[in-house]
């Protein structure tokens, strides 16, 4: 019985640091507002890792913005990169092929060219037309990056592994519509 | 369905992370404006130190005239958020609590206005200024 009893109160001290280890390596929220449409829909539960792991482009970020708020948004440039949001973007001086966006920015929102600081990001919503990002307040510093979506885990139907999307670039030739994408790992 | 509903209860999560938008979220927050605004401000100051600012390729008239197209942009934007509120969060209920909000909003978009014309961050502090007042004022109205 007293056997019985102890495993009983080992079982629940690690279940209780289980949830301890994964809190701090974990972080769930709700998606609220349409700006990461189409990857991201408002009301959707995900789970994020904590951290920034290495190769970061591409990855939604969970960020505090200048306001403190949290925000969801995708890391589109690196510390020391040069980022130009136009109709399309450029890093680096070379267009970024983008599958996951929607609509095109508008030419309100249009920027010069931001160089980088070594510790900053520029972040991005995919619903081009209905996000306040980088475009707005500029880019963030990398210590405003608190952890990176990892899996969808509600509504059932969409359950699943939030990609990191590849970056690929438009080959550079004169007329660049219909150029074949070239890939890079990032 | 009510099954479905119940998980959902249980395994919502405790946080919210916004995937920030303003018009066809229904969002509102002044923070927009506020965020065009210190932009505002601080192409005025860098305007002012356009000498230590530019860069080596770069002459001084060519970064202040980049200074003075972009705060015309941020300033016209600084607008463009102020008139979203006035129009679209605040109502006929809020002006009955708050009579002075008229007053409020066109101060503060004069100011916007004034923003385009200066290159002063004192001008564009009083911008910052107006806007909190506003900013004040719509967050009581979200508790009431």
């Amino acid at each position: 019985m007293a056997r019985r009893m102890l495993l009983a109160v080992g079982a629940c001290a690690a279940f209780v640091a289980a949830l301890r280890v994964a809190r701090r390596a974990f972080l769930a929220v709700e998606v609220a507002g349409e700006s990461m449409l189409p990857t991201l829909r408002p009301g959707e539960f995900i789970l994020l890792r904590r951290g920034l792991p290495a190769g970061a482009a591409g990855r939604i970020a969970f960020v505090r913005g200048p306001d403190g708020r949290p925000l969801l948004k995708r890391i589109i440039g690196l510390p020391g990169e040069s980022v130009r949001v136009g109709d399309h973007v450029e890093l680096n001086g070379r267009e970024l092929v983008e599958d996951y966006v929607l609509g095109t920015s508008p030419a309100a929102d249009f920027r010069g060219v931001n160089q980088l600081g070594p510790h900053e990001v520029f972040l991005l919503g995919d619903n081009r037309v209905a996000s306040t990002d980088s475009r707005h307040f500029g880019p963030l510093p990398v210590s405003r990056v608190e952890a990176v979506a990892w899996v969808r885990y509600w509504p059932p139907g969409r359950v699943g592994r939030i990609a990191r999307p590849r970056r690929r670039f438009r080959a550079p030739t004169p007329a660049s519509s219909g150029a074949t994408p070239t890939l890079e790992g990032a | 369905m009510n099954v479905a509903r119940t998980i959902e209860r249980l395994i919502r999560p405790h946080s919210v992370a916004y995937a920030h938008c303003d018009l066809p979220c229904g969002v509102y927050d002044p923070a927009q404006a506020r965020i065009e605004a210190e932009s505002v401000k601080a192409v005025q100051q860098r305007y002012q130190n356009a000498e230590q600012m530019k860069t080596a390729g770069q002459t001084v008239e060519d970064y202040r005239a980049r200074c003075l197209v972009i705060k015309e942009e941020r300033a016209n934007l600084v607008k463009h958020h102020l008139w979203v509120l006035w129009t679209d969060y605040f109502t006929p209920a809020h002006l009955e609590k708050y009579p002075q909000l008229h007053q409020l909003f066109w101060s503060a978009t004069k100011e916007a206005g004034l923003a385009k014309k200066s290159s002063d961050p004192e001008q564009g502090q009083k911008l910052l200024d107006a806007i909190a007042e506003i900013d004040k004022i719509f967050w009581e109205t979200k508790q009431a």
